[in-house]
């Protein structure tokens, strides 16, 4: 298999049957940053902060005890395995398992907080998340229908028909939806008001990456060079 | 000018975010029915039409894809079939029990125990595999938050207080 995707030789491919996973320079250099990040939040501890009571001395410390920081720390493990398999994946349902994978870890992260906001936030959060589910997969099947294969390596060489810009229009809202950006950041940004701090920032660190990925995803299947 | 600040402020209320997306979505599904149908029918996992099947009264029907066990392949076509090289060659494996449920019923591929019993669905656990695997990640991983959210703040509140 030769091929070039977006002008970058593939350094080498993971076949595991049908789902391909392959390795160009942009996705192995994300992928072995999120390792490290992974590694990095994996042993760490939490911040504590501290909460000042404004004319008076009396401070509060608000900790992450044993037991949170452990589900925690575990949580942000995996989402960070799954946001470094989304950005190496070459299948497009593949990729969008690995989302929601992520969608539901984050939540799982900020689940164990005891500050009513945060939880407020989280559940709209999930609901968004929920939602989001609908044109993800909507959108993958409408680019199986149209294309006929979800193999990015595939779509590479099938011109792009109306019914494909469709679907990764779906699958973009999709992502979105799922990592909360522009203008459904509210609940994401009111998810990090919370104490536990590396392991939240795996919250911010695997929405980011998978954007670039997804903008990565949508250039493939719509080819507007 | 001050319009466009109170839209925002409006847009950073977590509550408003799940309406705003859905209508967001509605208006996106609504404009989805003037796209163009183009269908590509040289599709990836094909399968016989189901009524052919069921109209020549195969107790199979409609997941028969041919093919003897360990010997000659089903209908079973694969993307890359360089890296599943054995693809089809279990597909049509039925166990004792399923094989004499066939035997006594048309309709066999419908009802409850093809799935288990026999048909064994090759694209979900070879050629697609690893789909499989994150599927069950994902059901595991809502199964520990729930669980962990259950024991520690229900079940284990009132020993803190």
């Amino acid at each position: 298999m030769d091929i070039t995707i977006l002008g970058q030789q593939l350094l080498g491919y993971i076949p595991l049957g049908d789902i391909v996973l392959y390795l160009a320079p942009l996705n192995l250099f994300m992928f072995a940053s999120t390792l490290a990040f992974t590694t990095i939040i994996a042993i760490s501890k939490t911040e504590t902060q501290v909460e000042a009571d404004f004319g008076t001395l009396k401070d509060k410390e608000v900790k992450v005890d044993q037991k949170e920081f452990k589900i925690r720390r575990f949580l942000a493990i995996v989402c960070g395995l799954a946001t470094a398999g989304a950005m190496i994946t070459g299948d497009l349902f593949n990729f969008i398992l690995f989302v929601c994978l992520i969608g539901i870890v984050n939540i799982g992260i900020v689940a164990a907080v005891k500050q009513v906001d945060v939880l407020d936030a989280a559940f709209q959060y999930g609901l968004v998340a929920m939602i989001a589910v609908l044109p993800l997969f909507g959108g993958a099947a409408m680019i199986l229908a149209s294309a006929g294969t979800i193999s990015l390596l595939e779509i590479v060489n099938i011109p792009t028909t109306f019914m494909m810009l469709f679907g990764s229009l779906l699958l973009f809202i999709g992502v979105a939806g799922e990592t909360g950006v522009a203008p459904f950041y509210a609940t994401k940004a009111e998810m990090f008001r919370t104490p536990g701090s590396p392991f939240l920032l795996i919250i911010h660190l695997s929405s980011l990456l998978v954007i670039v990925r997804v903008i990565e995803i949508l250039l493939i299947i719509n080819k507007p060079f | 000018m001050s319009r466009i600040g109170r839209l925002w402020n409006s847009l950073a209320t977590p509550k408003r975010i799940p309406r705003f997306y859905s209508v967001i979505l509605g208006i996106l599904l609504l404009a989805g029915f003037i796209v163009p149908m183009a269908l590509n029918d040289h599709q990836l996992y094909p399968r016989p039409e189901p009524q052919l099947q069921v109209s020549e009264k195969d107790p199979l029907a409609p997941y028969d894809r041919g093919g003897i066990p360990l010997k000659e392949p089903g209908i079973v076509r694969s993307q890359y079939p360089q890296f599943s090289e054995k693809a089809g060659m279990v597909t049509s494996y039925m166990s004792p029990i399923a094989i004499g449920v066939s035997n006594t019923t048309p309709y066999y591929g419908t009802s409850i125990y093809s799935s288990p019993g026999g048909l064994i669905d090759e694209i979900l656990y070879y050629s697609r595999g690893f789909d499989t695997i994150l599927e069950s990640s994902i059901l595991m991983m809502a199964f520990v938050v729930a669980s962990w959210v259950a024991l520690n703040f229900t079940m284990r509140r009132r020993e803190e207080e």
